[in-house]
């Protein structure tokens, strides 16, 4: 009979090494007090005490919600002890022209979306409509005043309006880790790996450490970030530049207090286009994570700490901007060629890092560790077969993702040659050419999802596309559905307007509603 | 309009309260608070369900008077149709607040009465007089002082009742639909009550902390008040006639 999968290793500490562990202890019911069905599992954490985690994806999607739930995590406890917010969306400035445009991503479909499509119907109303993400949906109303997707009644998790989280990432590794060691039942040791041991298959048979004997198992999880210790290190998986496709490879990071501890906390991240890049702005309740990510091809780090000074300056004073020390990252932009190799599937950093323009970093952990919880082989023979499948689904996102992070750069009327390569054909994948065809004269609705868990809905493709003009010639293909559809489409509007100003009137600022969630707390029911 | 004002025999010697009952008066309340202490008085006329603060999204128990908001269908004019009036209502127009004592060692709160000089409950020619000639509380004052007393107890006592209720899961969303005699439907959203399903599976252990906290007599009073929606009903339909 063939080998039982019941000891899982991960190695690595970060949020992505916690992460998975939570979402796989959670889902194998190991609690510490011993679940009878699951006596065998075993879920050792490895985490070097020398290594500082990196912290990447301060930003998540509103799936988090459903991940922190199924791990049996209190909001409040996670919104308190990791200075979270809500974030709501992603507004992108200067993307279009650098002249004071701006549009835009709520989390939040526009309306009756499965039903409808309301963009050929914006499209038709020329130059009186308003911007396509205020036309169609009520979310980004909530933006301009710092508002909350929910009040202080709303039960734990539940919403007003779809919303993910802005979180700091140390303080959510150590929360998760706390939450894993005291009700999950997952072993951590700290130790170095100072080997890794082969089995005659090929598989990893052990590591060993530095402090902590030899561990085996029969999987092996690589947390251990870009190094990608044992799917990069060991095993040789080579990395797969994306780089003709997205230049950014050079990060600095800084952290900016505010002002008043009062001031208002941002309802989503803030993304404005800079001459080779752009810079992030993430506000949690103590301070916010501002950031200049771009290309070092077409920037040098003088003038892009010079941009990301300036625009500290610009929203958090002289004062803010002289105090601020970046932190400078390097990145290749990029994924591994496989991720589950043998008996080792590498998660987060390990399997790929691509600039946060859609904070696709915590998404990936989240989708990567609930495969692997589901799907998890019951024994060594299945595991090449739920490998297979793993890479497949996986590299089919990593493409996805390049597609529609590209889609952001290709609409552009700038002038910088940063901006002008991007629209460079070649640096265009195919699969985006093709679609980028086809919507000129049809726009993204349900039949551009060819699955069903397709990371990045067609909506999100509607916000980008309408936010920056894109201009889908629906005259040429006008279809008696569209025209039926017309008056269904004005009342969907008017529909829209009127939850604008009833969320408005409704909805507390981030900042009451999370002063109060730290002096109350929200209720579970 | 409120404002409260720290009540004293010096500034407030001239001042009545008229206690009528009325619409007039801010008695068209949907809904009140109530306390456990009351729930044996409350539950002999009005159903007791409980709902959130807006404000801070705790919740507390209620005593339902009407269907919707300013409907109280208990109050008939100037006669309020009950054979008891929640603390809540009575209290009016006192208010129990505290003080830091002065003493900063002690540190103790004091409760200190205050009073809303803007509610039209407060007269100077009307209604039952606050102090008496001789500048002492008179007897209203002094049953209304009692009345606030226990008030803040019920609100200590609900503190303790609500935690007690969210650790054993028994609270308990719900919608009430309700169909009148002309045929219209109303729908009560955003109400809780006990889930008896939870309650009837709660461990002895549960059961005597719960009992030994003088609580699971306030549940069941609870669960046995839901009959009075048939009462409100009721009273709904006789006033569509």
């Amino acid at each position: 009979m063939s080998k039982k999968i019941s000891r899982l290793v991960i190695v690595g500490g970060g949020t992505a090494g916690w992460l998975s562990a939570g979402v796989i202890a959670a889902e194998h019911a190991i609690s510490s007090s011993g679940d009878q069905h699951n006596q065998e599992f075993k879920l050792t954490l490895v985490e070097s005490p020398d290594i500082k985690t990196i912290g990447v994806g301060e930003g998540t999607w509103p799936s988090m919600r459903t991940t922190l739930k199924k791990m049996g995590l209190s909001e409040t406890d996670f919104i308190r002890e990791c200075t979270a917010s809500f974030k709501q969306g992603t507004e992108f400035a200067g993307w279009t022209t650098g002249e004071n445009d701006n549009y835009t991503h709520p989390f939040t479909a526009p309306q009756s979306y499965s039903e409808t499509n309301l963009a050929p119907h914006w499209q038709a109303l020329r130059e009186s409509r308003p911007r396509f993400d205020q036309a169609v949906s009520p979310q980004s109303v909530l933006f301009p005043d710092s508002r909350a997707p929910k009040q202080i009644s709303t039960p734990e998790f539940a919403c007003s309006v779809n919303y993910g989280y802005h979180l700091d990432a140390g303080k959510f590794a150590e929360f998760l880790r706390k939450h894993c060691v005291e009700k999950l039942g997952v072993k951590h040791v700290k130790a170095n790996v100072i080997a890794v041991n082969s089995a005659e298959n090929g598989d990893i048979a052990s590591i060993s450490t530095d402090s902590s004997g030899d561990i085996e198992g029969d999987l092996f999880i690589d947390c251990s970030g870009s190094r990608a210790l044992l799917l990069g290190e060991h095993y040789k998986v080579p990395l797969r530049s994306k780089k003709q496709f997205l230049f950014n490879d050079t990060a600095l990071a800084a952290q900016v207090p505010y002002a008043n501890p009062e001031d208002p906390i941002a309802s989503c991240t803030l993304s404005t286009a800079q001459t080779a890049g752009w810079i992030w702005d993430i506000g949690l309740p103590t301070r916010r994570g501002i950031g200049h990510v771009y290309s070092s091809a077409h920037n040098s780090e003088d003038k892009a700490t010079a941009e990301l000074l300036s625009y500290i300056e610009r929203t958090a004073g002289k004062q803010a901007a002289a105090d601020a020390q970046p932190r400078k990252i390097n990145f290749d932009p990029g994924h591994r060629a496989e991720f589950w190799h043998k008996n080792c599937v590498a998660v987060g950093m390990s399997a790929g890092f691509i600039e946060p323009l859609e904070a696709s970093a915590l998404i990936l952990v989240e989708l990567s560790s609930n495969m692997i919880a589901e799907q998890l082989p019951a024994n060594r023979d299945m595991m090449d077969i739920v490998a297979k499948r793993f890479n497949d689904k996986f590299l089919y996102r990593w493409d996805r993702i390049i597609d529609f992070l590209k889609l952001h750069y290709i609409l552009n009327q700038r002038q910088d040659q940063y901006w002008r390569d991007h629209l460079d054909p070649s640096s265009i994948p195919d699969s985006l050419q093709e679609l980028i065809a086809l919507w000129k004269h049809q726009g993204p609705w349900h039949r551009d999802t060819n699955h069903i868990d397709e990371m990045f809905p067609s909506a999100s493709f509607q916000y980008v596309l309408y936010g920056m003009n894109f201009e889908t010639n629906t005259s040429t293909t006008s279809r008696r559905s569209d025209r039926e559809g017309r008056e269904v489409a004005a009342q969907l509007f008017q529909k829209n307007a009127k939850q604008r100003q009833e969320l408005q009137a409704a909805m507390p600022t981030n900042r009451d509603l999370i002063n109060k969630i730290n002096t109350y707390g929200l209720q579970k029911i | 309009m409120s404002k409260y004002l720290l009540l004293s025999q010096s500034a407030h010697a001239d001042l009545k309260v008229i206690t009528d009952r009325g619409a007039a008066y801010g008695d068209n309340l949907m809904q009140v608070m109530t306390f456990p202490l009351e729930f044996r008085d409350i539950q002999s006329s009005y159903p007791i369900f409980f709902a959130k603060d807006s404000e801070t999204g705790q919740f507390y128990p209620l005593a339902l008077l009407g269907f919707q908001q300013e409907e109280n269908l208990y109050l008939n004019g100037d006669q309020w149709d009950a054979s008891y009036i929640p603390l809540m209502i009575k209290r009016h127009p006192f208010l129990i607040g505290f003080q830091q004592s002065s003493d900063a060692e002690n540190g103790e709160k004091t409760p200190v009465v205050s009073i809303n000089i803007e509610s039209p409950r407060v007269s100077k020619t009307e209604g039952e007089a606050l102090f008496t000639d001789s500048g002492e509380p008179s007897e209203h004052l002094q049953k209304s002082m009692q009345n606030l007393q226990t008030i803040h107890r019920g609100h200590e006592q609900n503190q303790l009742f609500i935690a007690a209720l969210l650790e054993n899961d028994l609270l308990e969303g719900f919608n009430l639909n309700i169909t009148l005699k002309d045929g219209s439907n109303n729908r009560l959203e955003g109400f809780y009550t006990i889930n008896e399903d939870k309650l009837a599976a709660l461990e002895a252990d549960a059961l005597g902390k719960l009992h030994k906290q003088g609580f699971l007599q306030a549940i069941y009073m609870a669960i046995a008040s839901f009959a009075r929606v048939t009462v409100l009903i009721g009273k709904k339909n006789a006033s569509l006639d």
